[in-house]
């Protein structure tokens, strides 16, 4: 493109530049700013260096919060993807009620957040909920997620994974209907059972839309708050406690902006770590395409 | 296109459009009161002033020809948010409510100090807001705070439970509260107690029952750590026998009105003010049968020592960087005058007057005006403001959970709050 011509096309642009600037860029920096200072309410912010790092990085609080966070996310984002796969290839070899079924699937992504975790945690009330009350009719064992810690964190992913299966399946399906059946007609020809079909047909064309929304998932799931905040607020005794909680925790309860913009920061490196495998596969994909 | 379309807009419609909106917008402001009042606060302070035909300031809006806009949040938000705004370089909030035990040296700088205001302008009978309350909102001198609200903890018992399960009177005793909170569980009809473990205020009344307490008034941590092992045995043992529910860990404080309103616990420990929405008939199945007392002391202590309740108290600030502090002060002293304090008594405010509690009006509205008085008298906060108070205090939570839930030892778990919450403390 000549010089000339994108000069002219500047003026188009530069809202959107500004925008991100302005909502991202700027924002993100003052963080960064923010994480070498100790700063409070009424207490002019003074450069402390690493510090607000290293205390981070050093608190048992936070070494549990974040292998929390790192087995929710591995967790529920894989267990979602195959339950979204299962799904997608269910709807798509053909439902009776089909209508209806996918605005029952797609329902949880309208509810609201805070709407769906109180009805979960009212379902599941040791005392009073019902499907706490059907458990016991059944003489089943009783999730006990507001005593039990290992329950509590069973009783987050499921409920996290309900709340984000819509976004999951809907790129999965979407990508799966767009396959075209002619190459299932091949491979049906060429004798391939419906098991190899999954195998050598599907799977290697839906792996670019399970790649993304893989991705998406890892990115979202790794800021998981609303759902620990409102159902165990962290516990019982911070035992269920997310990255997001301890930030929210650090900057709104403690007001200690310094180690809050630290571990702010600390989140998005590790979860682009834990995400690089696939940000490297999908990069190898676009190249391949290319 | 040439063909002509009645909804098309010309650039003239357009500017005329902006143009008359903005004429509009501007206008807009003298179809209400001249003046607006911009006040911060928990959505409790705003009822408690009435509303519609028993605005108790309708005068007062009339005469200053201002309209009073209240913003309302939950407590630890609209700590946030008012200390965020009084850090902008200037805010539209002219009032906000603060907690009292939430201001320091550093964010006390942020507000007003009152003081001058009272001396041109007094508040009415000033000395009649208990001192205590007043003392609480004097930060390094300064006094920050004009106090409005008590929430006095006190014990609610449903009486008809009590009765179902063979006690025809509450407990005297601390111990005998244990006891009729495990039999009552026992009986099968409802839990015996149900407190939120989200808040220090529940183990330290415990604590206190036993002559402890958490951090005192000189910042003393744990001054008594037999007591506060006494407590968290007694909490534990009541956890473990089911006199506590299983979902206590989890338990947050605005959950302590449902399960009395609903008869699913017999015993709670709550704010005296609470009684009215407790014993409401639209909201309570057990409408009218909800009693109140003070909390009882340890039976080791009775007749020696006095059980000193926790109380909780708000007041009104100014933020530095208010537009109008004048009006502001005219609000405050109005809000604050022996007037309004009644009238926000009769709608369930806990009054920071000592005078208005006694007063026949209330006496004859509320009967437990009386027993929240007396409880009052020889009520302190939870702990006292400092920089670190509530990292201090979830770590405190942290550590009661775990001997409740009988992951840890009552020693243990005193021994680790030593441990960990002396260094937060102020040198």
């Amino acid at each position: 493109m000549k010089t000339s011509r994108m000069w002219q096309m500047v003026p188009l642009l530069a809202p959107v530049q500004l925008l991100l600037l302005s909502v991202i860029v700027i924002p993100s920096v003052y963080v960064i700013w923010l994480s070498f200072h100790t700063s409070t309410f009424g207490q002019s912010a003074s450069f402390v260096g690493w510090e607000n790092y290293v205390r981070v990085l050093t608190d048992p609080g936070f070494h549990n919060a974040l292998w929390n966070t790192v087995v929710l996310v591995v967790v529920a984002v894989h267990l979602e993807m195959l339950i979204a796969l299962g799904m997608a290839l269910l709807f798509n070899s053909g439902l009776w009620f089909r209508r209806i079924l996918f605005v029952a699937v797609l329902a949880p992504y309208a509810v609201s957040e805070v709407v769906g975790v109180a009805m979960w945690r009212f379902l599941f009330d040791p005392d009073v909920g019902p499907v706490s009350n059907l458990l016991t009719a059944l003489h089943l064992p009783l999730l006990e997620w507001s005593y039990e810690p290992s329950h509590a964190m069973i009783m987050i992913a499921i409920l996290t994974i309900w709340m984000h299966l819509p976004f999951t399946f809907v790129i999965i399906y979407a990508a799966r209907l767009a396959l075209p059946s002619d190459l299932y007609e091949a491979a049906r020809i060429d004798g391939a059972t419906p098991l190899q079909s999954f195998r050598r047909v599907t799977m290697p064309l839906l792996g670019p839309a399970i790649l993304v929304a893989l991705l998406f998932r890892y990115i979202f799931a790794f800021r998981l708050f609303s759902e620990v905040w409102l159902l165990t607020g962290g516990g019982p005794a911070r035992t269920t406690e997310v990255v997001a909680v301890y930030l929210y925790q650090e900057a709104f309860t403690f007001s200690a902006f310094g180690p809050a913009a630290a571990t702010a920061w600390i989140m998005v490196i590790v979860s682009m770590l834990l995400a690089s495998g696939y940000i490297y596969l999908l990069r190898r994909q676009v190249r391949n395409a290319g | 296109m040439s063909e002509s379309n009645a909804f098309r807009l010309t650039r003239r419609h357009f500017l005329g459009t902006v143009a008359g909106g903005i004429a509009l917008m501007a206008a807009g402001p003298s179809f209400a009161q001249s003046k607006t009042l911009q006040v911060l606060s928990h959505r409790v302070h705003q009822t408690s002033l009435g509303e519609g035909d028993k605005d108790l300031l309708a005068d007062w809006k009339q005469d200053h020809d201002t309209d009073v806009v209240f913003t309302t949040l939950d407590s630890n938000p609209l700590m946030d948010r008012l200390f965020r705004e009084a850090s902008l370089a200037q805010t539209d909030f002219s009032v906000g409510y603060m907690v009292d035990n939430r201001p320091t040296s550093d964010n006390a700088k942020l507000f007003e100090s009152l003081q001058e205001y009272q001396d041109k302008d007094p508040i009415e009978a000033f000395d009649d807001i208990a001192a205590g309350l007043v003392r609480g909102m004097t930060i390094d001198g300064r006094l920050i705070g004009i106090p409005v609200r008590t929430a006095t903890q006190g014990l609610f018992y449903n009486e008809e439970l009590l009765a179902e399960a063979g006690f025809d009177a509450p407990p005297t005793t601390l111990e005998e509260l244990v006891a009729q909170t495990i039999a009552i569980s026992e009986h099968g009809k409802a839990t015996g107690m149900i407190l939120a473990s989200d808040l220090a205020v529940f183990p330290v009344m415990f604590a206190r029952a036993f002559g402890g307490d958490f951090i005192n008034s000189d910042f003393e941590l744990l001054p008594d750590p037999a007591a506060m092992e006494s407590a968290l045995t007694v909490l534990a043992d009541m956890f473990q026998k089911g006199a506590l529910p299983r979902s206590y860990a989890t338990n947050k404080g605005e959950e302590l009105l449902t399960w009395m309103q609903q008869g699913r616990a017999a015993f709670c420990v709550l704010p005296f003010a609470r009684a009215a929405q407790l014993n409401d008939p639209a909201v309570s199945n057990y409408a009218g049968k909800i009693k109140a007392i003070g909390f009882p002391i340890s039976e080791t202590l009775k007749g020696k020592a006095e059980m000193s309740a926790v109380v909780e108290a708000w007041a009104m600030t100014i933020p530095a960087n208010a537009v109008d502090k004048d009006l502001a002060w005219q609000f405050i002293k109005e809000v604050s005058s022996k007037k309004n304090t009644l009238g926000m008594a009769l709608n369930g405010n806990g009054p920071a007057r000592v005078s208005t509690f006694l007063e026949p009006e209330l006496t004859a509205k509320n009967a437990l005006a009386e027993i929240e008085s007396q409880v009052l008298s020889n009520a302190r906060g939870a702990f006292p403001p400092f920089a670190e108070a509530a990292r201090a205090q979830q770590i405190f939570i942290e550590e009661v959970q775990l001997a409740v839930l009988g992951r840890k030892s009552p020693q243990d778990a005193v021994a680790a709050m030593q441990t960990r919450i002396q260094p937060l403390l102020p040198a």
